[in-house]
């Protein structure tokens, strides 16, 4: 074994201790910000969904930057297509 | 009510039909006969502006005399130029086979409920926010009151709104940092022939375009709240007649102007009946509104009032509403 041998060892072991402290936590940050994203774009989509919203006029202009977060959304919840009526992004 | 033209912004309110816009003419010609550069803005869809000044005045600022320059909002050009430019940035991001879905939902959205008042709200900002420039003092003729209370009501209830979402997209990037720090190492992954997902990168600039919209919307909607809620720039008079339906309705915006913090500064009580008026008829209808001009005095007994006479013929032309402002300084006491 070489030298630099024993050091790609040592670098992988600490990947692994890190990965091993990290893992879950990541999960559950990822899942956090997620669900926090998720609330957001309901609060943008929110009038076509049926609740009234006193700042309709200033989402639209939101929107487009979320069309493709709302795909993803829609995916991830199970929805082949957009389940809303008005705003079909695929 | 001293010094009403030392002001920047007067809203002049109340029932309909009880002389909101003569009154805000005949004002305008006053502080535009002092010598103050002066903006006249009509916020009702129905507008009656450009009769009163016997002209046509649109969505442009128009000269009407000299100092004076009018304007009637159109909230649906207004609106139409929002959605047009959301619709550009929309079609920007879809393809193209999409665009008909994106037309057709953004047309739906001019319609919705709010979209006019907050297209007029916007065009008010921006004149409160600039309009110190070009003019000295900016008078709006408002719609009948329910629909102005509702109107500036909507800084406080979208600054809130704004602070939210903003909120929200703060929550997001910080758990976004943190997830930086449990993050992926990708060097580690590739040295060590890891299988890993697709190696997406959190979206930065997309969070920087919302906080920006954000932001930008926020520091507008409270730039007009600072303005309006303070009362060395901005006045609010309430126009009424002696007569039991403004009584009514008049103490009820009173109120919700005052929970507004909105500075309401004088009252104006309108079309009372000259005292040369004669006859049985007239007589009678004087008792009437000796009876209501007493329960104006008591109701609204801490606000400054100015009382105008019902004139002879209507008021249309710079020559009426001359006499009227007159009437209506002299009674200010205002040395303006």
């Amino acid at each position: 074994m070489t030298w630099a041998d024993i050091k790609k060892k040592g670098r992988w072991l600490a990947y692994m201790a890190t990965e091993a402290y990290n893992v879950p936590y990541r999960g559950a940050v990822a899942r956090a910000k997620r669900e926090q994203d998720d609330l957001f774009m309901l609060l943008i989509f929110c009038e076509m969904m049926g609740v009234p919203n006193p700042a309709t006029y200033y989402t639209l202009e939101l929107q487009p930057i979320m069309l493709e977060k709302f795909h993803e959304w829609h995916k991830r919840a199970g929805m082949e297509h957009s389940p809303l009526d008005d705003f079909r992004c695929c | 009510m001293d010094r009403l033209f030392d002001r920047r912004i007067v809203f002049v309110g109340g029932k309909g039909g009880v002389g909101k816009t003569t009154t805000a003419g005949a004002l305008a010609l006053m502080a535009a006969e002092s010598g103050r550069r002066t903006l006249i803005v009509s916020t009702d869809p129905a507008h009656s502006l450009g009769d009163v000044f016997d002209t046509r005045i649109g969505n442009e600022e128009t000269s009407l005399v000299p100092n004076l320059s009018g304007l009637e909002i159109d909230p649906e050009a207004e609106a139409e130029r929002h959605i047009a430019a959301v619709k550009m940035s929309m079609k920007s991001l879809v393809a193209p086979k999409m665009y008909r879905e994106v037309d057709r939902q953004l047309d739906l959205a001019r319609h919705a409920p709010g979209t006019m008042e907050a297209a007029l709200l916007e065009r008010m900002a921006d004149l409160m926010a600039e309009a110190k420039q070009r003019f000295d003092l900016l008078i709006f003729d408002t719609a009948p009151s329910g629909h102005t209370i509702r109107l500036l009501s909507l800084p406080e209830i979208l600054g809130a709104w704004s602070d939210g979402m903003l909120g929200h997209r703060d929550r997001s990037r910080k758990l976004g940092d943190l997830l930086k720090v449990f993050g992926r190492d990708h060097s580690r992954e590739d040295e060590f022939g890891m299988i890993g997902g697709s190696k997406e990168e959190p979206d930065d600039s997309r969070d920087g375009r919302i906080r920006d919209i954000l932001l930008t919307r926020r520091r507008k909607f409270h730039r007009a709240r600072e303005l309006l809620t303070d009362p060395a720039v901005t006045a609010f008079l309430l126009v009424i007649n002696a007569e039991r339906l403004p009584i009514l309705e008049s103490k009820k915006t009173l109120a919700l102007l005052r929970q507004f913090n909105i500075p309401v500064t004088g009252m104006i009580v309108n079309r009372l009946l000259p005292p040369e008026a004669d006859g049985e008829f007239l007589r009678e209808r004087r008792l009437q509104e000796d009876e209501y001009r007493a329960e104006i005095d008591e109701t609204f007994a801490e606000l400054p009032r100015v009382y105008l006479h019902l004139l002879p013929h209507d008021v249309h032309g710079v020559e009426t509403l001359r006499e009227i402002g007159k009437a209506i300084v002299a009674q200010l006491g205002d040395d303006s």
